[in-house]
């Protein structure tokens, strides 16, 4: 009845891989151009600004580093923490919420704990996420693993109930709403004290924050975890089939609630990261790192090493956007958010290919 | 007094029956076995491209043909990425979200800083056929006239989609041949059942419907594009929580749409009612809006909790859902 049907290779080449890839990501930039074209951008002279994210010809380019480094971070963090999740095969895509649970958080140690040094404030703000985004994290998986609670619609759900939580601390003149300036008449996020600002290394006019480092050194950490420790064989097991897992003496729901905390709570370590570099909080804090680190750990292929490169083009991608609007006023950023998602269809049409071969049915009859 | 409830009626109807396309069409796909949580962004794409086509051509008609097939577009592509190149349901679909709310923008934005403009509504031939339907006699009736039977032609393509997919499922063939496959596409594979052409064609009209609830957002807001807001405003979320809500049920997912939309009217009306009422009704304005805009999700989530404490077999919930089907795997 059917001519043709597929087949998925057997050897997954990883050179094919990246080569089909390139020429996804390639003819997502094209339609790009083609699409600047047409609103009468010269598409190189956008894309040359887009990539050079503002540095050539800017006396203050170190600021542009910041501003990458910025959206950097936790992208970088979110996307890390949500492949140790879906390397399990349990589909956390809760990001958003449980980062806005982290901010609160580490906000309310930031207000509250004015006194204490700069090290030991910071420290604190990011044990408060940790733990607090940590327990969501475990309250989601315990239901999935007790009840099978379907884990994509509950993370999604707190998404958007933690978003009006915030919507609400942040409109509300109330004596107990030490979130908010004191001194404004409108409802405005306050501004942490000092001692909550994330410090760094200073060199020249620029500031590497104590944060970069450690989310380059969080990458190691995840890496040499998921590779070289049994916790990490045995995320990939469960992953691979739950019920090989149970065969081989695993307890699957111990891997599962474990996971899970630890992955809500590096999300939330990227939100205390986050507030603690920008000094304060707002409903827009997440940057959708909850979302776009759904779209960066996929393009990896949940390898951490691809996340960390990844994360890296996308926060160029995003930033360079918000660089060139100002040479280009009728291109906003969601020109990054247009782009991003052409790539990943077109990397997903390069995955199949890279993955499946096309074959007549006589043929394989044949083979 | 009285005038406080028709309106409030009135307003429940009107600014929710969004929610029942972005529902009804959600279940459509659903029911084939996918999941596919790009309804926010495939709605925006129907809103935008169907207003623009309805703009130039002042045709009501135009734009909501318009607004299906852009929508059925973005359908046929999560299709073509999950059914055929068997790609993860769950980020094709977000990715559509991104994809789809992004180019809302990125086109309202190119527009409004050229030369013509964003078109606007008021006044058009197409902002005539969008307004509220006077039915002689029936709308004239006291109070239920004017809440249920005086509103725009799409209220009630909205309802009619609802009751004919009800229809669909529980009394005809096709239907019944749909549901099989998200039970169990394996099974009704082997019976003959055409897997991908039926996930195909489902997947497109579902995504078509949520164009045209879109649309309809669109036009209620006045057809105005805002350079921050869109128009959608997570209706597409709200929607999905909706499908839990009403247990896969098109039937159900009217009554899910009444109740959602009667705390987002509460929201946006509790003044005007704690006004009317002072004694009864004060302590209305107390309750923050905020909670009333987290309502729907939090009921879904407990609902979610809920139905998985008791026992499956009651739940509508297709069993493959967001599983792809690969033949050969079988």
């Amino acid at each position: 009845m059917r001519k043709y049907h597929l087949v998925r290779r057997a050897d997954a080449q990883f050179k094919r891989t990246l080569i089909y890839y390139a020429i996804g990501i390639l003819v997502s930039l094209t339609i790009g151009a083609v699409i600047l074209a047409a609103l009468g951008i010269n598409p190189f002279e956008y894309y040359g600004r887009m990539f050079s994210i503002g540095l050539i010809g800017n006396r203050y380019g170190y600021k542009s580093i910041e501003g990458l480094l910025k959206i950097f971070v936790p992208l970088l963090i979110t996307s890390l923490a949500l492949s140790l999740s879906f390397k399990m095969r349990f589909w956390n895509i809760g990001g958003e919420g449980e980062f806005l649970i982290g901010a609160i958080a580490a906000s309310i140690v930031a207000f509250n704990c004015s006194g204490l040094p700069n090290f030991v404030t910071v420290l604190l703000m990011c044990l408060a996420a940790m733990i607090s985004s940590g327990i969501i994290g475990i309250a989601v998986a315990a239901l999935k693993v007790k009840f099978n609670t379907n884990e994509t619609l509950m993370t999604l759900m707190l998404n958007y109930i933690m978003l009006y939580v915030i919507r609400y601390l942040g409109e509300t003149k109330a004596e107990w709403n030490f979130f908010l300036e004191e001194e404004s008449e409108r409802p405005i996020f306050g501004t942490f004290p000092e001692t909550a600002f994330m410090g760094g290394i200073p060199i020249g006019p620029f500031k590497l924050l104590w944060s970069v480092i450690f989310a380059v050194l969080l990458t190691v950490i995840v890496y040499v975890y998921l590779k070289y420790t049994k916790q990490g064989y045995e995320i990939s097991v469960v992953g691979d089939s739950s019920a090989t897992a149970k065969y081989a003496g695993m307890s699957v729901g111990k891997i599962v609630l474990r996971t899970m905390f630890i992955s809500s709570a590096l999300i939330g370590l990227a939100a205390a990261f986050t507030v603690s570099a920008a000094g304060t909080i707002s409903d827009t804090i997440t940057n959708d790192v909850g979302w776009t680190g759904i779209i960066v750990a996929w393009l990896s292929k949940l390898s951490i090493p691809a996340v960390f490169v990844t994360a890296v083009l996308i926060s160029i991608l995003q930033y360079g956007c918000q660089a060139a609007a100002t040479q280009y006023p009728a291109i906003d950023i969601n020109y990054a958010d247009l782009l991003q998602g052409l790539i990943l269809f077109s990397v997903l049409v390069a995955d199949f290919a890279a993955n499946f071969r096309i074959v007549r049915k006589e043929d394989a009859k044949n083979a | 007094m009285l005038d406080v409830f028709t309106l409030f009626l009135f307003n429940i109807i009107v600014y929710n029956i969004p929610l029942l396309y972005g529902t009804t069409g959600e279940i459509m796909i659903e029911k084939s076995g996918s999941l596919n949580l790009g309804v926010e962004g495939t709605m925006a794409i129907g809103a935008v491209v169907g207003y623009l086509a309805g703009a130039k051509t002042d045709s009501l008609l135009v734009a909501c043909l318009v607004s299906f097939i852009a929508s059925g577009l973005v359908g046929a592509l999560f299709s073509f990425l999950t059914v055929t190149l068997q790609a993860n349901q769950n980020v094709t679909g977000l990715t559509i979200t991104t994809f789809g709310v992004a180019f809302y923008y990125f086109i309202g934005n190119a527009l409004s800083n050229s030369a013509g403009g964003w078109p606007k509504l008021n006044g058009t031939a197409f902002d005539m056929q969008s307004q509220p339907i006077h039915i002689p006699f029936i709308s004239d009736i006291p109070f239920v006239g004017k809440a249920l039977f005086s509103h725009g032609i799409l209220v009630y393509v909205g309802i009619l989609i609802a009751v004919l997919m009800w229809f669909y499922f529980n009394k005809t063939v096709p239907g019944l041949k749909l549901r099989a496959i998200g039970e169990n596409p394996a099974a009704a594979d082997s019976l003959g059942v055409n897997v991908t052409l039926y996930k195909y064609t489902h997947i497109i009209i579902g995504s078509g419907i949520m164009g045209l609830g879109g649309l309809y957002m669109g036009l209620n807001l006045g057809g105005a594009f805002e350079g921050s807001n869109c128009w959608i405003n997570g209706y597409g979320w709200i929607s999905i929580a909706l499908v839990i809500f009403a247990n896969w049920s098109p039937a159900k997912a009217l009554l899910g749409t009444l109740i959602f939309g009667f705390f987002n009217t509460l929201r946006v009306q509790n003044a005007a009612l704690a006004y009317a009422f002072p004694d009864a009704l004060g302590w209305l304005t107390k309750i923050p809006s905020h909670f009333f805009s987290a309502l729907p999700f939090i009921i879904t989530l407990i609902v979610l909790i809920i139905s998985s404490l008791t026992s499956k077999g009651r739940s509508g919930e297709p069993q493959a859902i967001g599983r792809n089907y690969y033949r050969e795997d079988r």
